[in-house]
């Protein structure tokens, strides 16, 4: 089962210019434009490689079968909140696995980081107990590949509307999505608090592009593979052009358990198991790990050795650390006539108005709003009805009808603090189904981000009351948090070995022809929307690590 | 009858280019095709995970989450079948799960009418005290989640049938929509007009 067109084979015994462990939002944006800049390229994906006829509503199946995602079954893992705690087996991350990764199935916000998020430390001063730190690089530096990432993936959006967006130096190639009644609803309650909503930003194409046919409003765009194409993942167009190169051999089905060294401390390519759980060794003259900021850590704890006893690229102990997931509480309304929210992409309109939080506040965080509905029928029914309604019986039922249709909600995108103790390791005992060690999440929000979390709650009710809402009522509380889906901050980017994994060109401190590039390359979190970044890292990565090829500085 | 393919035919013809692009009723009709199909032959009579004892405990506290009143219920919907299927073929990991849930919701009713053969032998008003008094219960949990996937999965999951859920919460399966979405944003527009 694999969109496996005609493309380009390697055998794994020949030495490519790069193997890229992970296919997803930022491995093959780099698969293509490497392949591009004429370098030859296998991209190793440990999920399938399917094609948009394949996705299908089945909103069951999707979820009990992790279609998209990783395998609870397959790839248990353990959680604890702090290192005091006794890890037990839990999922506690979802992420997308096939080609394609989590944009195959993400609801397609796609914000920007502003400038601030790049520089916020030195603004605002460190963070006591935190790693709250600057970036070594700027949104000056990412902003012509934002613009890239843009026009390469198609996104719809107004440029201007919000008064708070950073500048860019081009609009967005697609005018906003229509505007749902969550979003008419929302922008009336926002304006008349004196905020400024405007047209959120999606990787959702609203007219053609490039060859492509336009969203059918379907509505099933989170959890969901988008069957026309329509959502703007890789798989429309960065996959086929990558293989178009004639360059690029896209391996789906490869479970990566080691980056290979030699005597030199140089990698010379990955070890994996490929569909029939033959063990392989990929060759390659330089590795790009874009396996996400849960995966990518845990292969470099995998990939130990005499040389790196504690993990490839680890002297400085950070691989692992600083996991962020960013926050996202959620509030429900109810409303006297029938928004139809199941109809359309998830989010039409978000405001940014409390994009920094007023110091006075008495703590750090920040974050946007949108309006949206992501509650397909068995979600809705099992957490969608506020807790003052009937949970079953006729009277359920009968809350059922009336709620679901009539229903939006409102949710906070909130920052993360970098903290060493939330990490990414290696489960002492627990295996997956390849025998690997089982990753072990250790996780618990810094106070600040709780109290965050609950200031965009709070502002949620309020903008449902001043919308007119009926009822009003919360469906994800802001509390601390044992479930995520953004994987940030494991191999951060800095200009000090002793505190960073990578350089400001994802080239890792301690090995030469090593690059990570993907969510864990992330000094801060963001205000909760982290794709766009990841995909414009990708971009801009794949620029800096073409000018060091060609230069034989690799 | 409208068939889907003459709906979307008609649907391109009337909504014009703006959103709809090269989105010809072929290629929506294919993507739905694809949307919908999924594998599946219950023969509805034989149970692979329940015993005969299971199904009807389980149907009878499926019937008490979704009761059939003045539109239909859990048992019109098929669920006890779909959650065969469903333990069978896709999760069975989640079997003894299952099992156990219905082991503690007998055990409660023992507790409650010590004399009863079984929970699907109660009485109504007995049965809604026995989920009353292990709702907060995990256990209480499984059996809801799995009732609830039931009565609004995909029909051709098996439970659901004739879209009863769907129906139900007035979630039309079109996947295939253009503005005004609902009334809000209709008015807007029209306010703008």
């Amino acid at each position: 089962m694999s969109a496996d067109p005609q493309q380009r084979r390697y055998r794994p015994s020949n030495f490519v210019d790069f193997v890229i462990v992970g296919c997803g939002a930022s491995g093959s944006v780099l698969a293509r434009e490497l392949s591009q800049n004429g370098f030859s390229v296998v991209a190793l994906e440990q999920g399938p490689w399917l094609d948009r006829s394949q996705f299908t509503h089945d909103e069951y199946r999707n979820v009990a079968q992790s279609l998209l995602t990783n395998n609870p079954q397959k790839q248990p893992m353990t959680f604890r909140k702090t290192p005091n705690d006794k890890a037990t087996v839990q999922p506690a991350l979802m992420y997308g696995r096939l080609v394609g990764g989590g944009t195959v199935h993400f609801t397609a916000n796609f914000w920007r980081f502003h400038e601030i998020d790049f520089i916020e430390a030195s603004k605002k001063g460190t963070i006591a107990g935190t790693a709250f730190a600057d970036w070594p690089i700027t949104y000056a530096d990412l902003e012509p590949y934002y613009t890239k990432a843009e026009w390469e993936l198609g996104v719809s959006g107004q440029a201007g509307a919000s008064p708070f967006d950073p500048p860019r130096s081009k609009p967005y190639p697609l005018p906003p999505m229509p505007v749902k009644s969550s979003g008419v609803l929302f922008e009336q309650a926002a304006l008349k608090l004196g905020y400024h909503p405007f047209p959120a930003p999606v990787a959702v194409i609203s007219k053609p592009y490039k060859g492509r046919i336009a969203c059918a409003h379907c509505g099933f765009c989170e959890t969901f593979g988008c069957e026309m194409g329509a959502k703007s993942s890789p798989l429309p167009n960065i996959v086929p052009q990558a293989i178009g190169t004639g360059r690029c051999e896209i391996r789906p089905h490869s479970y990566v358990t080691a980056i290979k060294t030699d005597s030199q401390g140089r990698a010379t390519g990955v070890a994996y198991f490929d569909q029939s759980g033959a063990h392989q060794m990929q060759r390659a003259r330089a590795v790009v790990v874009a396996a996400n900021g849960a995966e990518t850590p845990r292969l470099l704890l995998l990939s130990n050795s005499n040389r790196f006893p504690d993990g490839l690229a680890n002297s400085s102990g950070m691989v692992g650390k600083h996991l962020m997931f960013n926050t996202g509480a959620m509030a429900g309304g109810l409303f006297d006539h029938p928004l139809n929210e199941y109809k359309s992409i998830q989010a039409t309109r978000v405001m940014h108005d409390f994009y920094e939080l007023d110091p006075k506040l008495g703590f750090y965080g920040g974050g946007g709003l949108d309006a949206r509905f992501q509650l397909t029928p068995i979600s809705f029914a099992q957490m969608g009805l506020p807790s003052t309604q009937p949970q079953w019986g006729s009277d359920y039922k009968k809350a059922l009808q009336k709620y679901f249709t009539h229903t939006m909600c409102i949710m906070g995108h909130g920052t993360s603090l970098p903290l060493a103790d939330n990490s990414i390791t290696l489960d002492p005992t627990l295996k997956d189904a390849w025998g690997q060690p089982a990753m072990r999440v250790t996780y618990k929000d810094h106070p600040d981000d709780v109290k965050t979390s609950q200031f965009f709650l709070d502002r949620s009710m309020e903008l449902l009351e001043a919308a007119g809402a009926q009822d009003k009522w919360v469906i994800y509380p802001a509390e601390e948090q044992n479930f995520a889906v953004h994987l940030l901050g494991t191999c951060r980017m800095g200009n000090d070995p002793k505190s960073s994994v990578i350089n400001s060109d994802h080239r890792t401190h301690d090995v030469p022809n090593l690059f990570l590039c993907d969510g864990s390359s992330f000094v801060t979190s963001g205000r909760g929307q982290p794709t766009e970044t990841i995909q414009t890292l990708a971009f801009r990565a794949s620029d800096r690590i073409t000018t060091l090829a060609k230069k034989g500085e690799i | 009858m409208t068939t889907r393919r003459t709906f979307l035919t008609q649907a391109a013809a009337s909504l014009g280019v703006v959103y709809l692009g090269g989105l010809t009723p072929e290629i929506l009709a294919q993507a739905h095709q694809h949307a919908k199909s999924a594998p599946l032959n219950l023969d509805g009579q034989l149970f692979r995970f329940f015993s005969k004892q299971q199904a009807a405990d389980y149907e009878a506290f499926a019937e008490q989450i979704f009761p059939t009143d003045e539109t239909p219920g859990a048992k019109e919907a098929n669920v006890v079948h779909f959650v065969d299927f469903a333990l069978s073929e896709i999760e069975p990991q989640n079997k003894s799960d299952f099992a156990k849930a219905l082991v503690a919701l007998n055990e409660q009713a023992k507790k409650t009418a010590p004399a009863a053969a079984s929970f699907a032998a109660l009485t109504s008003m007995q049965q809604v005290d026995i989920m009353k008094a292990i709702e907060k219960t995990g256990d209480f949990g499984v059996l809801k989640f799995y009732t609830i996937a039931g009565f609004f999965c995909d029909p051709a999951d098996g439970g659901n049938k004739d879209k009863i859920g769907w129906k139900l919460i007035n979630f039309p399966d079109d996947f295939y929509y253009a503005p005004p979405f609902g009334y809000y944003d209709a008015q807007a527009a029209k306010e703008k007009a």
